[in-house]
């Protein structure tokens, strides 16, 4: 078994023991259950909001928790002395808050299809769920390592939130104007919904979809080169 | 016998910080010795560690690892040293095996961990989580981690600290019977029990300088005084006399002391390692 996959399964492995999967997965049910008194139209609006929320928000909060977690139990030092790179360790840890955006997608994609009978194309919600999940991954990571304990954090979420997830849904609940939609893209946030509302609802538009993903790549790069593993390096050496 | 580390004119700063914490020390860890690094808390020694265990990189000076640039060593480098850190480093949720296994799974080689939990008392706790562990049950397994990969060098810091004197020698003896096996090992402790009962050599680093690095018994000979108290029981009371090393087979006062038999206790004037730290680094144990 590769490095790779060994950390990743790891992972995998803690946050099922931390809780933190399961509490996930719970959550992803509880949303099945409304949709169970929902219509056709209103539950295709409301599923890809569950999907953002779980694939940006929520996978800030989790990855702050598994990152604070460990930070207190001095893990991250005692990985950082083993035959692995941090590259790999810090990849391990993105592919599992994926995991979490994921299993949020593929839960209320299930749902939509056996309560409504509603069908989109998959693949490119999954592409575009493993996309945002990266991206926030990566803003998890920075807000985390930038923040001395959990609460701090949280602080920071709030922060976050307030700055870049509420105009977004500002924006799509017609409460701001969409000629200010280009100057949204800017917030990961509004990104990830442009792509997660295009691939449910199937409603393209080709450049500000084609932007979203590009954006997103390239601040997932950014992030992880220029802050997320020179931080995270520094937070280890501390301890 | 070559050197596991050649350490020249190392010099360190943390970005935050206004002056140099490592200010150009030299020294070697001899392969197959305990190395003891001491000092006051701050003095460096942390820093010094987390350098050669490579976790801070950007020094001035050169390290060499078995004669390679300790630069040019990859991630293999981790193949070969074991770190025991002073605080527990496990996954709370996990058990003590479960725990042992996911590190192990990332070496080549491996050692066995039931022999090593074995010998620290923690293999029928095996299956009990980390985070139900008590303080010394945490640092033996925090042993049983830097063991897992049969290293050649071992990095221990404060290795026995909050163990009972029973837990402590176990580990004190695994540690002898690995450098008897010609493991190295690179001590960070203030414990000077610990300085005395395993260290071949010694340094002690205060405000970032190396201000002497000898053996224990050099150290003993160098800071003691030549001389030997006698305690006598004299008219029904306890009586002492101190008497010059040199010479002393032919001090009569003290050979008629002898001849009496009324002798108690005779000490020599060896300094504990407890008064050279003292007396080294200007700074109270406590």
């Amino acid at each position: 078994m590769s490095i790779l996959i060994k950390l990743a399964m790891g992972e995998l492995k803690r946050l099922v023991r931390y809780k933190i999967l399961p509490v996930s997965l719970a959550t992803a049910i509880i949303w099945i259950v409304f949709f169970l008194f929902l219509s056709e139209t209103e539950a295709l609006e409301i599923a890809p909001l569950l999907i953002i929320v779980d694939a940006a928000a929520m996978s800030i909060l989790l990855l702050g928790a598994s990152h604070h977690l460990e930070k207190q139990e001095g893990t991250i030092r005692t990985m950082m002395v083993m035959p692995v790179s941090l590259g790999q360790i810090l990849t391990a840890k993105t592919a599992a808050s994926m995991v979490l955006a994921l299993e949020s997608a593929v839960v209320t994609s299930a749902a939509l299809f056996f309560i409504h009978g509603i069908t989109f194309n998959y693949g490119l919600l999954l592409l575009f769920v493993a996309i945002a999940g990266a991206a926030h991954a990566a803003i998890g990571f920075f807000i985390s390592l930038r923040s001395r304990d959990f609460t701090y954090m949280l602080v920071l979420l709030m922060a976050y939130m307030f700055l870049f997830t509420i105009p977004s849904f500002l924006l799509n609940l017609g409460l701001i104007d969409v000629k200010y939609e280009w100057l949204l893209m800017l917030s990961p946030s509004h990104s990830a919904s442009r792509l997660i509302i295009s691939a449910v609802t199937g409603d393209f538009d080709l450049v500000l979809t084609t932007a979203g993903c590009l954006y997103l790549i390239l601040l997932t790069a950014v992030l992880f080169k220029f802050t997320v593993y020179p931080m995270f390096k520094d937070n280890a050496a501390r301890g | 016998m070559g050197a596991a580390f050649n350490v020249e004119n190392l010099t360190f700063k943390y970005p935050s910080s206004g002056e140099d914490t490592i200010k150009g020390i030299s020294f070697d860890v001899l392969e197959g010795e305990i190395f003891g690094l001491l000092g006051p808390s701050g003095a460096g020694k942390s820093t010094t560690q987390k350098i050669l265990i490579k976790l801070l990189e950007d020094y001035r000076g050169t390290i060499k690892y078995f004669g390679r640039s300790l630069n040019s060593m990859d991630n293999s480098f981790y193949e070969e040293i074991g770190v025991g850190f002073e605080v527990p480093v496990h996954f709370s949720k996990l058990t003590a095996l479960e725990n042992m296994k996911f590190f192990s799974g990332f070496y080549k080689k491996t050692a066995n961990i039931q022999e090593l939990m074995e010998r620290v008392g923690l293999w029928e706790y095996r299956d009990v989580k980390v985070g139900e562990f008590s303080k010394g049950m945490k640092v033996r397994l925090n042993f049983v981690r830097a063991m897992l990969n049969n290293p050649r060098v071992l990095f221990l810091d404060e290795v026995t600290n909050g163990l009972d004197p029973k837990n402590a020698r176990i580990i004190k003896d695994m540690i002898a019977e690995y450098r008897a096996d010609g493991g190295t090992v690179f001590l960070s402790t203030h414990l000077m029990n610990d300085v005395e009962q395993l260290c071949d050599r010694i340094a002690f680093c205060v405000n970032g300088r190396l201000v002497e690095t000898s053996t224990p018994r050099e150290l003993k000979l160098k800071y003691g005084k030549r001389e030997v108290k006698v305690e006598y029981r004299e008219n029904g009371t306890i009586a002492s006399a101190v008497f010059p090393l040199d010479g002393i087979g032919f001090n009569d006062e003290f050979q008629k002391l002898l001849k009496s038999g009324k002798i108690e206790t005779i000490h020599s004037g060896e300094t504990s390692m407890e008064e050279i730290f003292i007396i080294v680094t200007g700074v109270e144990l406590k």
